[in-house]
């Protein structure tokens, strides 16, 4: 059933060109660094004091997704987390394979004191989706999933709603 | 470390919790101006001018987690003017939308933004902040102190 694509509002209240950022807070900058770059092989920049951003790989002149948008987390550090975060206010990468998504749950498995990860969880399927979820000393969760080329999220955006109220 | 123990190919969402389906949706599309989808009974993707989403779970036995300033989506606007329009729509539309908070326009960073409060206890901030800001940040490299 493809119902119908709903696009955006033809005038909506605020401008929007992109959907840009979304921000998280660690008590030790050093340590959430360690744990991006090493374990989600992330590419980080600390351009102010407490302040860093964080974006996929690949992005820099001569690499495969330069000139391409990307998405940026913007992470600062706090004395303490005030907001702990749960299961469905994660960040989420797409993994090439069901067999990468295992690989990253045994590599972690063995790796978890050394970078901080308090829970690990097993891969599962749920909607489409083969993943597994971990959570750093943050409180922040993340997730590493694979899906079909047909339930990526931008092959969904094409096939439009599903689902109607 | 020579190789990263997660192999990823790209960074794919962010998620959001909602516990009123059509009243986010009205908020997300006609307010903010998202694009959005709704692959799942339980669940919409939003996205604007890229390839991730933000996927929007319905919470059905309550309400959505309040989350703090600190953890919040940010949107792109070109320019100063829409900051401070997109600010006036959120006072003058505060209650059919169901927004709960409005903050001061800053500037910070040669970035003028305002922080708002949503209907599903999620903030947003509207900024001027572009991909261009994030390149050049990147190409800088580390600030060494």
């Amino acid at each position: 059933m493809n119902m119908q694509i709903k696009p955006g509002a033809a005038s909506p209240h605020v401008k929007t060109q992109s959907l840009i950022c979304g921000t998280l807070v660690t008590t030790d900058l050093k340590r959430a660094r360690r744990m991006y770059e090493d374990v989600l092989d992330m590419e980080c920049v600390e351009p102010a004091r407490g302040l860093m951003y964080v974006r996929e790989k690949g992005h820099r002149p001569g690499e495969p997704k330069h000139g391409k948008p990307y998405w940026v987390l913007e992470v600062r550090q706090a004395p303490e987390i005030n907001v702990p975060q749960e299961m469905l206010n994660h960040w989420g990468f797409e993994a090439p394979s069901q067999a990468a998504v295992d690989e990253a749950f045994a590599k972690v498995t063995a790796n978890k004191a050394e970078y901080g990860i308090v829970r690990l969880q097993k891969p599962f399927f749920r909607n489409g989706s083969y993943a597994i979820y971990m959570t750093d000393m943050d409180s922040n969760w993340w997730e590493v999933e694979y899906r079909t080329p047909d339930l990526i999220y931008t092959a969904l955006r094409e096939k439009g709603d599903q689902f109607a109220d | 470390m020579a190789e990263p123990l997660v192999k990823n190919e790209f960074f794919s969402h962010g998620t959001y919790e909602c516990n009123n389906m059509p009243a986010t949706r009205r908020f997300l599309v006609d307010f903010l101006g998202l694009d959005i989808v709704r692959p799942l009974k339980e669940a919409q993707y939003m996205w604007k001018g890229g390839s991730w989403s933000v996927v929007c779970v319905c919470v059905q036995d309550g309400d959505a987690k309040e989350q703090g300033p600190q953890n919040h989506f940010k949107l792109s606007v070109a320019s100063d003017a829409d900051v401070d329009a997109a600010r006036a729509a959120a006072l003058a539309h505060k209650d059919d939308y169901g927004i709960k908070r409005v903050f001061d326009i800053e500037e910070t960073d040669g970035h003028r933004s305002f922080k708002l409060l949503d209907l599903n206890n999620t903030w947003w901030e509207i900024s001027t902040v572009s991909q261009a800001y994030y390149d050049e940040v990147f190409a800088r490299g580390d600030a060494r102190a």
